[in-house]
């Protein structure tokens, strides 16, 4: 089935997110720093790839060795 | 009140207090030396003068309310109820003068240069009141003083007759109004907010002090009065602020004379706002009063931020700076002898003052934290923000820096570029791994089909644990071929090289981590991007299937089972009293699939799923739990089927039912309400409803005119899947690189061919906490995430 399929109708965004960095409650919209509440937030998070702090365990020590992450994006 | 101000002064303040020093004609020549300029700085300059003295009473404890008023055609009046300048004949003047005269027209007259009658004095600024009548068209001087009222005179800094005893009176204090000299300064109206600032200021810096200013110019007027003192101050810088704790911390000390208060909270933005007073003058440039307060500062949050073990995992080291931000703070110090330096003079350069203030707020401080430990680790936590956030921008500007595997197009090396120069009409494939990269570069459309291969690092943590990461390396070879920048400046949508941006990943474990990775640094380095629509995922297929020549490329095992039960619904009838075939008998594939996974997953949990599967014959009903004779009628019914069984039977006070634990070759079943109500069981139930259709075991199945029977609905299942699966042959495809590049083209880079899966906003949005979770230091929540979102899957993967 060729094509694009979209995984949901974009809506406007009005939402709350939570900044990835300090977890406090911010703004999606006209925010510069989403989905960071802050510059400061935001820049944290750009040092962080940079010094390579994010990784994600790959030794399935988990009895049930399901990868969750990957559902999340293909539902739908 | 004036009886007892009077007697606790021990050494009169009297006329031989008086020195006599000469000049004031100097002052009107070089009016700048002595207040700074004649500008409107220097205008403000000549009322702070006047009030410095009566705020000098206030310090040493004479004086508690000062009024100050503006009057409609430009001069001043500052009263005070201070013990008023003496009036009495000055010893050692020859010119047998008032002390008070001595005061208005010596230059550098004043009670202040013997410490003994002021210990403190404030407005010090090498002039006093006398460089105000200077520089003034005219002064009225009134003092009030023993039950006698003095008046005296003076033009531009010249007496006009005599101190004059004019009346009798039951107050005390000095009346001076004066009108700056309109020749002298290049302006004379006074601003209402400056007065007002610096007012407010000095109420906050002396507790207890009343100032009150009019503006009869417009009828304005305030009052401050601050019985917090710079405690009031801190909050009062504070007040649109969010404080990380809601007191200020309020250190005060005294030795050698010299007094010193702090009083600081933190709140939760990044600047620093420090005011450094020494008696009462605003020290712009600092000195050693706020060295001495932030070399203790840093100390003590250093010393308390290792000894708490807050900063065990973390890398960088908590600077003076770092433990300054989001600081409001006031220091006030008050010693006798000031001395000034700097530029501007707002320096205080008295050296013994730094290690006293250190010493003073280093205990004072360590106690105040020793009791107060929520505070300190808050505070200790914004230090540490900061100094991440420090090394953070220090590690982006590397990211951002352009050097590396670049060619002489600014491009990396690794990106193999596509011809089309429109963003529009260009596509660039993520993909990861080598060999994947490699098939992808053989398999796309050059013209407008760009790829670039990344790869995951992989970072052997311990045994048998691997942890996946991007290098920064890559990144940066990402953001440049992107095109778009990084960082809140940098960043340019409309420098986009490319408007379909697709992540090809290998559909296994690693691969999704990747993707992860990708996605989360998408969203939170370049939502735009997404928000832009130009964010895909490829899809490659899951499996190959070959029945003879005939090969299908398939995405996802949902679209497999379908297809294998569409295989094997052509070749079967059920009969259940009435026949059932072709396509009516897929649901029932379909629900008999769903129900016997979910057994499985039963069984993975040791659950009793013959027991379970009995019950759901039993069809019971939901009340069956209330009742102790239906309860004991059901273990009887279960007991005829498994002689084995053992049971327990305890009460459920919350749900007024019981709850039976069932115990049959090392497996355990407990059946509650928390079981029978559980989403897992009614479904199971419900699937179970609909197999009804099948009939009842044994079921009856044609096949090639042959008929089968099936004891349990497993076993018709298995023989099902398993003549759909006769004749043709499934491939897992495990990663990209198993494909060649003409199948890599053909099945998820073409364009009229793919499917690519479009990432919105609305997507990661949840998924953020997802990725948070899954990076995050954190072990606990992580495998509880895992464990939860297992839960999920199970209900969805079907």
């Amino acid at each position: 089935m060729p094509g694009i399929r979209r995984a949901r109708k974009d809506s406007k965004l009005l939402m709350k997110i939570k900044c990835p960095t300090c977890k406090k409650k911010t703004e999606w919209q006209d925010n510069p720093y989403r989905p960071f509440c802050s510059e400061r937030c935001k820049l944290i998070d750009l040092g962080a790839w940079a010094s390579e702090a994010y990784k994600i365990e790959s030794g399935l020590d988990d009895e049930t060795g399901q990868e969750p992450s990957e559902k999340e994006i293909h539902n739908d | 009140m004036t009886e007892k101000v009077q007697n606790i002064n021990s050494s009169e303040y009297g006329a031989s207090d008086i020195k006599v020093l000469k000049g004031l004609d100097a002052v009107r020549k070089r009016p700048a030396m002595y207040i700074g300029s004649t500008s409107v700085e220097g205008l403000h300059h000549l009322v702070y003068e006047v009030i410095d003295n009566s705020v000098d009473e206030a310090l040493a404890g004479f004086c508690e309310k000062i009024d100050v008023t503006v009057h409609l055609e430009g001069s001043v009046t500052v009263v005070d109820n201070g013990r008023g300048i003496p009036t009495g004949k000055h010893p050692g003047d020859p010119k047998k003068r008032s002390a008070a005269e001595i005061a208005l027209t010596e230059l550098h007259a004043g009670g202040k240069f013997e410490s003994k009658a002021y210990k403190i004095s404030g407005g010090l600024h090498g002039v006093g009141v006398s460089v105000v009548n200077a520089l003034s068209e005219w002064l009225d001087l009134e003092i009030k003083q023993n039950g006698e009222v003095w008046t005296q005179r003076f033009e531009r800094g010249v007496p006009k007759g005599q101190l004059t005893l004019v009346g009798k009176t039951k107050s005390r204090g000095t009346k001076i109004t004066f009108k700056p000299d309109a020749e002298i300064f290049e302006t004379t109206e006074f601003n209402y907010d400056t007065l007002v600032n610096r007012f407010r200021e000095l109420a906050f810096l002396n507790k207890g002090l009343t100032i009150n200013i009019t503006d009869e110019r417009t009828s304005k007027e305030q009052t401050f009065f601050y019985e917090g003192g710079i405690v009031s101050f801190v909050e009062h810088l504070n007040k649109n602020k969010n404080s990380l704790h809601p007191k200020p911390i309020y250190i005060s000390s005294e030795k050698d004379r010299i007094s010193v208060e702090v009083a600081m909270q933190y709140n939760d933005s990044y600047t620093e706002n420090i005011y450094a007073f020494a008696n009462n003058i605003n020290t712009k440039e600092g000195g050693t009063h706020l060295a001495g307060f932030k070399a203790a500062l840093t100390r003590t949050v250093n010393s308390y931020a290792s000894s708490s073990g807050l900063v065990k995992n973390v890398k960088e080291s908590i600077s003076g700076d770092d433990t300054r931000e989001g600081l409001t703070a006031v220091i006030s110090v008050k010693l006798p002898d000031p001395q000034y330096e700097g530029q501007t003079k707002t320096k205080l350069g008295n050296s013994e003052v730094k290690g006293m203030v250190e010493s003073m707020v280093n205990d004072a401080l360590g106690n105040y934290f020793e009791q107060n430990p929520s505070v300190v680790k808050k505070i200790i936590e914004k230090a540490i923000q900061a100094a991440r956030a420090r090394e953070a921008a220090r590690k982006a500007r590397e990211l951002t820096r352009r050097k590396g595997a670049l060619e002489d197009t600014g491009l990396p090396g690794k990106l193999a570029d596509c011809a089309e120069k429109d963003p529009e009409l260009s596509e660039i494939f993520i993909v990861e791994g080598e060999s994947a990269g490699g098939s992808a570069k053989q398999g796309r459309d050059r013209h407008n089909q760009a790829i670039l291969p990344l790869k995951g690092k992989i970072l052997n943590v311990e045994k048998a644990r691997f942890d996946k990461m991007l290098a920064s390396e890559e990144i940066k070879i990402l953001i440049t071929a992107l095109g778009t920048g990084i960082g809140t400046e940098d960043f340019d949508i409309e420098k986009a090289r490319y408007h379909k941006i697709v992540i090809m990943t290998d559909a296994d474990v690693d691969g999704s981590h990747i993707r992860t990775l990708l996605l989360t640094f998408f969203f939170r380095q370049m939502p735009q991007v997404i928000e832009q629509g130009y964010l895909y995922i490829a899809q490659p297929p899951l499996f190959r299937v070959k029945k003879g020549k005939k090969e299908k490329y398939i995405q996802n095992e949902g679209e497999l089972e379908n297809m294998l039960f569409e295989l094997a619904a052509d070749e079967i009838e059920i009969h259940n009293g009435k026949l059932l075939a072709g396509k009516e008998i897929i649901p029932y594939i379909r629900n008999l699939s769903r129900f016997e996974k979910l057994l499985e997953w039963f069984a993975r949990r040791k659950k009793d799923t013959a027991v379970i599967k009995a019950l759901l014959h039993y069809d019971l009903n939901k009340d069956v739990l209330k009742n102790k004779g239906d309860v004991q009628s059901l273990i009887r019914r279960l007991k005829g089927e498994f002689p084995d069984i053992s049971e327990d039977i305890k009460e459920d006070e919350e749900h007024q039912s019981y709850r039976i634990e069932l115990k049959r070759e090392g497996l355990r079943l407990t059946i509650d309400d928390a079981f029978m109500t559980s989403p897992d069981f009614r479904e199971l139930s419900s699937l179970f409803t609909e197999l009804r259709g099948l009939g009842h075991p044994p079921y009856k199945l044609k096949h090639n005119s042959e008929t089968n029977e099936f004891k349990s609905s497993r076993e018709l299942f298995d023989f099902i899947l398993s003549l759909a699966k006769k004749g043709i042959s499934i491939q897992r495809y495990k990663g990209l690189g198993e494909m060649n590049p003409q199948q890599l083209w053909e099945t998820t880079m073409q364009p009229d061919k793919r499917t690519l899966l479009k990432v919105t906003i609305e997507d990661l949005v949840k998924a953020e906490e997802i990725f948070s979770t899954l990076m995050g230091d954190q072990v606990e929540p992580r495998k509880e995430f895992i464990e939860q979102h297992a839960l999920e899957v199970r209900n969805l993967d079907i």
